[in-house]
């Protein structure tokens, strides 16, 4: 179970990008956060894993205080939860080989990895990994030759690597086609309802949000404006969260 | 006056049309003086591109037949003596013989400027030669081109060169000379071919002094690295100056500088050209740490990876193809500025290509030219090769 409470996190420059949010994410839940651009919603799940340091608050993984962590003890918190980045974040001249054993990082000795040695079983890991996501055929490609669809999918190889408890989207089809976007969600899914992953997922999309969510969260300016099922945002509720000129665009 | 006519008046631009216009005049007159000035100054004399042309066309013809092979000489020599001027004692004439070449002469004493015939027997058949004037005191001189015919004679006329009048006799040399066995790289092929390797062995030198230093340099001149505390923005700042310094001063110029400190040579080159790459290599790699990009970092972090692993996994395969492709780009570089900086001091070929010149030898200057133009074409063509594939 994670459990955020009371986070707030202001910039350097001032800037308040969270204002005191506090909320609850049970095990097995499709959480999706909604919200405008710089709502807050990277912020919050990259202080979920410490890629950013919070101001204020607590966030506690199963019992575990996450702020408190730092050195080994973070790194072996951080290598449960698995991140999916709106632009994938591969290197792009690595191979997808490469890309998708790097999210065994965590686990492997660091002095093997260095010279780029993975133990056998991860290399299997790996390439069932890109069976599950259907793209072992570009295994040993360039990462930047493949289509956005297909980054996206390594991204989500990469972090199946790490036995993920808890996957971290970022906006994960922001960057992708309609048809695409579905395919990618429906991976988040699967994993959601077949593995128990928790996940947290932020999306622009309401139609997106409201087919895939178990539960939903809306940010407004840092703070949580919305906190419930999928089903209860109606107009109303939406032009709070997106503001009175927003109109709904679907995407089927 | 019409309400027209009336508000344009009124424009106060309208005057400044007018002195703008004579500012005009004034730039013009301004610009032909110093036209005028530069042409004269630089000394511009267009006639000279025709009249010096015979002079070019020679050098050209000479570069173009570069001394790159050669064969082995035989020679085959006469003599013959002469008095100048006719005294009271006759030399001899030279020896007739049934097989050994030998030269008969007109006469043998006379004036400079009086004809002479001069006639060989059982010479080499079909040689060239040449027939020599050698005096008693001072030089020898060549006189005239020798053609034997098939038999192995030849016949011509010269006139007695103006020599001061002397008791001791003249001497007349007629020299064959022709080619035998196969041809073999040229003296001058050899010398171009080790200093060919020195050049490049030189640029290798420098290219690697710059890397080695500009790497660790590379990093710390890089603003998205150094830009978080005050104390590492001085270092950036004054490591990106440096480079801006050295990296302005031509390799020439580091050069003669090398040249007067560690003596003439390639060593002085080595440090010259390696001067100059550690400036612009160094300029080149921290920029590309600059333009990094911070997403894979994020990622690999996320992933629980420690800081040596994020180093390795996330930010050497960014900046690793491009530090290659600049690299070799850098060597080939120095390869083609190395075949130059021997002008000022800094050995290679450019030492030895300087000197020929000087010395007005262009044949052998011509080898070196070659060499010159075929390495630096095949590390472009290479270069540019690799540099595609890497990156």
């Amino acid at each position: 179970m994670l459990e955020i409470q009371n986070l707030t996190k202001i910039y350097d420059g001032g800037t308040v990008a969270l204002r005191n949010v506090s909320m609850k994410v049970e095990d097995g839940e499709f959480l999706v956060i909604i919200g405008l651009s710089g709502s807050g919603k990277s912020t919050l799940l990259r202080c979920i894993n410490r890629l950013i340091e919070p101001t204020e608050g607590r966030i506690i993984i199963d019992g575990v205080d996450v702020t408190e962590l730092s050195g080994e003890e973070l790194r072996k918190t951080r290598r449960r939860i698995g991140m999916i980045f709106q632009q994938f974040n591969l290197v792009r001249r690595s191979s997808v080989l490469t890309n998708v054993l790097s999210g065994r990082l965590g686990y492997v000795s660091p002095w093997r990895s260095a010279v780029g040695r993975f133990p056998k079983k991860d290399m299997e890991k790996a390439l069932g990994a890109l069976r599950q996501v259907g793209i072992l055929d570009q295994a040993y490609k360039r990462a930047d030759e493949l289509s956005g669809g297909q980054q996206q999918r390594v991204g989500i190889a990469r972090a199946l690597m790490q036995d993920p408890t808890l996957i971290l989207a970022d906006e994960p089809v922001a960057s992708l086609d309609p048809a695409t976007s579905h395919s990618i969600l429906r991976y988040l899914e699967e994993l959601n309802r077949e593995k128990g992953v928790t996940v947290l997922c932020s999306l622009h999309f309401l139609s997106l949000a409201r087919a895939y969510a178990t539960r939903m969260i809306a940010l407004k300016d840092g703070e949580v404006v919305f906190e419930g099922s999928p089903a209860e945002i109606d107009d109303a509720r939406f032009k709070e969260i997106y503001g009175e000129d927003a109109i709904q665009v679907e995407i089927r | 006056m019409s309400a027209e006519e009336e508000r344009r008046q009124e424009i106060p631009g309208r005057r400044r049309g007018l002195f703008s216009s004579w500012l005009l005049i004034l730039g013009i007159v301004v610009a032909v003086l110093v036209y005028a000035f530069a042409w004269q100054i630089t000394e511009i004399d267009l006639e000279k591109l025709v009249t010096g042309a015979p002079d070019m066309v020679h050098i050209v013809k000479q570069l173009l037949q570069p001394d790159l092979l050669t064969r082995d000489k035989e020679y085959q020599l006469a003599y013959g003596d002469f008095r100048v001027p006719c005294g009271t004692a006759f030399p001899q004439q030279p020896a007739a013989s049934e097989s050994e070449p030998y030269m008969v002469l007109s006469h043998l004493c006379g004036e400079p400027g009086e004809p002479l015939g001069v006639e060989g027997f059982n010479f080499r058949p079909n040689t060239k030669g040449i027939l020599r004037w050698i005096p008693p005191v001072g030089t020898k001189r060549s006189l005239k081109r020798i053609d034997t015919d098939s038999e192995g004679h030849f016949a011509l006329g010269i006139a007695v060169p103006d020599v001061p009048a002397s008791e001791e006799l003249q001497e007349i040399e007629v020299e064959l000379k022709w080619d035998v066995g196969l041809p073999y790289p040229s003296e001058t092929t050899r010398i171009v071919l080790s200093k060919m390797v020195q050049t490049i062995m030189l640029a290798l030198m420098a290219t690697t002094v710059g890397v080695f230093v500009a790497v660790p340099l590379s990093f710390l001149a890089a603003r998205n690295l150094m830009s978080k505390y005050r104390s590492t923005m001085i270092v950036y700042f004054l490591i990106r100056g440096v480079f801006n310094i050295v990296r302005s001063i031509e390799p020439y110029i580091w050069a003669i500088i090398f040249a007067v400190w560690v003596g003439i040579g390639p060593f002085a080159g080595v440090l010259a050209l390696g001067m100059h790459s550690i400036a612009a290599l160094g300029k080149l790699y921290s920029e590309q740490v600059e333009s990094i990009d911070p997403g894979p970092i994020e990622a690999i972090q996320a992933t629980g990876a420690n800081a040596l692993q994020t180093v390795i996994y996330a930010v050497v395969p960014q900046i690793v193809p491009p530090y290659i492709a600049f690299t070799i780009y850098r060597w080939d570089i120095n390869v083609r500025m190395s075949t130059v900086i021997g002008f000022v001091g800094g050995g290679g070929i450019g030492f030895i290509l300087i000197q020929w010149v000087n010395l007005l030898r262009y044949k052998q200057a011509g080898v070196a030219v070659w060499a010159i133009v075929i390495v630096v074409w095949t590390m472009d063509v290479v270069s540019s090769w690799v540099r595609e594939k890497v990156v």
